[in-house]
């Protein structure tokens, strides 16, 4: 059991969904950790979001996922002790924007990340855990090239049959249509979905889908892919917030349309996989395992 | 931040989706990966010796207050000492684990008249025996964690109600619900998921209903696993969840709930046979064929299953004068004062017994006015 004054607290490294983060020095072994402080409410104890996290994050051991070291208590907080990362995708994005042009990055590092957040994601789900939550500022990295999954504040187990769960989670931009419609009994589509997104994302170094409300997140989603229809998604009228007036808008080229925001070149089989992740109709979207055997992978198990 | 990173790892990459093509991940090893396997699982020794230690531990500093005590009162006459020395006496570990079992099914209770979920029911019994594995009832009054355990699981299982409300109804308040929570969450080294038998029994359910299809009567089914829930939920209360995993204790329950019927699916599933001739599934005489030997690791199952049936078939139910007694013995071993203040009235009650309209207390009663501890409703 790890006391509080094993460990030095340095800078300030974010905020996460409940709690600060702090970079850590632990005094012993010389080993920088992530301190994440987590305010003990005196009315509800220990926040369930914490409890929640913690509970799943013993039960993740991966190398794409962050470790939960230890917890501590101190008198009116309650800090994690994870696995320090030297930075997260998204301000390792952020840092490579030129003036005001954004770069996405070289194809063979898209690529090495792409495949350790699927095995992570891939990880979860084989544990039945959903993340809920995947953006690039919860994808944290290091100087090394690895990728690992942080911040499990919303993530949750799932059992067999899917419950009906909260559709107030995924950060907008990340957030897949069916969970935008309303969809009550999403699984792990949906961070497949986020999955996609991210992918995009790190080709071009643009947030594919930047929608600033659940409507417009979704007109410009069905702008790019298309106005979903019966016909293409069986039941997609029947979600709550479907809109029969949206207007109708057919696919664009993803393929085309990425190629023009980077200079690396865009493989067939990276094209096949965006559209693998970014289905539209969850039950036709990839499952991690299926993703991580996509040709576009294929230097990597050969 | 100046990292820069660098795909250099391609070559582990590639060993990785080897490694990845090659397996095939079962449940089974999902198991042996969580936290309930690594964590909580023991052999009956290593528990024993487990709940010996903490006893141990307990006792002796337990032992240490009684002799400072004499020390300190030297003028104790003999018959006092011999009161001290026969009911000042710190409790057994058979006596620690009684009085857990009571409590423990006072969070079933607890629970039902709550409405809370099964699971949540199941996870706060599992967090609050799992938090008398590093702690003894002598030194954490299980009446101060059990509310705790509860409410605990239900922020662990997602299940959302306010410390206020839980407090209410369950007649106590925040702060005795809270007060012990960490100590809790560090007892039980931060590992929270449970896997209960409950979601087993659902798959065996389902399965048994195929495996068996046209042969089983659907009515009857619903009542199988209604028995069978009420078997596992007191299974819950016995050592048989630190020794097997939640399907072999779901077959154990189920052996229990209707032995023809589990024997015959078990037959036609992992082709068990048991020793003696059994029907096959057209009804006729199955004679055991020479050479046609039993496949060993279905039997090694069934061996393992009615190991499990006989640790579960025996209800852990204690009676309430029992967990009196523990507690009342807690209290006199922590507090030798009150052994003698004992002493006294009895000593009055006695002189003036004989006086009409005076009956002397009977000595349970006084122990339960003494220090009810929360055995008493």
């Amino acid at each position: 059991m790890a006391s509080s004054s094993q460990f030095k607290q340095l800078e300030k490294l974010g905020n996460g969904t409940y709690a600060t983060v702090y970079k850590g020095l632990n005094k012993t072994t010389g080993i920088y950790v992530a301190l994440k402080e987590v305010k003990l409410d005196s009315e509800e104890g220990t926040p369930s979001t914490a409890v929640r996290e913690i509970s799943l994050m013993k039960e993740l051991k991966h190398e794409n996922i962050v470790r939960l070291y230890d917890v501590i208590h101190t008198e009116n907080k309650l800090t994690l002790v994870f696995e320090f990362m030297d930075n997260d995708l998204k301000k390792y994005m952020d840092s490579r924007i030129v003036g005001n042009t954004p770069y996405g990055f070289e194809m063979s590092l898209v690529k090495y990340f792409e495949w350790q957040l699927l095995q992570g994601v891939a990880f979860c789900h084989e544990n039945r855990i959903l993340h809920r939550d995947l953006k690039p500022q919860n994808l944290l990295i290091n100087n090394k090239g690895q990728l690992k999954l942080g911040d499990f504040g919303l993530a949750r187990a799932f059992g067999i049959p899917v419950n009906t769960f909260s559709s107030e989670v995924v950060t907008l931009w990340y957030r897949a249509p069916d969970v935008l419609m309303g969809s009550r009994t999403y699984s792990t589509s949906i961070d497949i979905w986020s999955c996609g997104c991210i992918l995009a994302e790190m080709i071009t170094g643009r947030p594919l889908f930047p929608g600033t409300n659940d409507e417009e997140q979704l007109k410009l989603i069905f702008e790019t892919m298309g106005t979903p229809t019966e016909r293409t998604w069986p039941g997609v009228s029947t979600l709550p917030k479907y809109n029969p007036r949206l207007p109708q808008h057919l696919p664009k080229d993803l393929g085309a349309l990425l190629q023009s925001q980077t200079r690396e070149k865009m493989e067939l089989t990276l094209i096949d996989l965006l559209y693998g992740l970014l289905q539209l109709n969850p039950d036709r979207r990839l499952s991690a395992k299926q993703a991580l055997n996509h040709p576009w992978f294929a230097e990597y198990y050969q | 931040m100046s990292s820069s990173p660098k795909p250099s790892n391609d070559a582990d990459a590639k060993v990785k989706a080897k490694e990845q093509a090659s397996l095939r991940v079962t449940d089974d090893d999902l198991y042996r990966h969580s936290s309930q396997y690594r964590v909580w699982s023991f052999t009956p020794e290593q528990l024993t010796q487990k709940r010996a230690e903490i006893n141990a531990r307990a006792t002796a500093k337990i032992e240490q207050g009684l002799r400072a005590f004499r020390e300190t009162h030297p003028d104790l006459t003999s018959e006092e000492l011999a009161a001290i020395d026969e009911k000042a006496v710190p409790v057994s570990t058979d006596e620690e684990l009684l009085l857990v079992s009571y409590f423990a099914r006072m969070i079933l209770s607890f629970a039902g008249k709550m409405n809370l979920p099964t699971e949540v029911a199941a996870t706060a019994v599992s967090f609050f025996r799992k938090f008398y594995l590093s702690n003894s009832v002598s030194e954490i009054s299980p009446k101060e964690v059990f509310h705790t355990a509860l409410f605990f699981s239900c922020k662990s299982e997602n299940y959302f109600i306010g410390v206020e409300s839980f407090a209410k109804k369950a007649k106590t308040n925040p702060n005795a619900v809270l007060k012990h929570e960490f100590k809790l969450l560090e007892s039980l080294s931060f590992t929270l998921m449970n896997h209960h038998p409950y979601k087993a029994l659902h798959g065996f359910f389902l399965d048994i209903q195929s495996v068996l299809a046209g042969k089983v009567d659907m009515n009857y089914m619903g009542q199988v696993y209604t028995d069978c829930k009420k078997i596992i939920t007191d299974a819950l209360l016995t050592d048989a969840v630190y020794f097997y995993s939640p399907p072999q204790i779901t077959l154990a329950a189920l052996l229990i709930a209707d032995e023809a019927l589990t024997m015959r699916y078990l037959q036609l599933k992992f082709m068990i046979t048991e020793e003696s001739p059994t029907e096959n599934a057209q009804g006729e005489k199955q004679e055991p064929k020479e050479g046609t030997s039993i496949p060993v690791p279905g039997q090694k199952l069934l061996e393992v299953i009615k190991e499990c049936k006989a640790i579960i078939s025996n209800k852990v139910a204690p009676p309430k004068e029992e967990a009196v007694k523990v507690t009342a013995k807690i209290h006199y071993s922590q507090n030798p004062l009150t052994v003698l203040d004992r002493l006294k009235r009895q000593r009055e009650s006695n002189s003036t017994a004989t006086t009409p309209g005076q009956t002397p207390v009977p000595e349970e009663n006084q122990a339960k006015r003494q220090k009810s501890d929360g055995t008493t409703d």
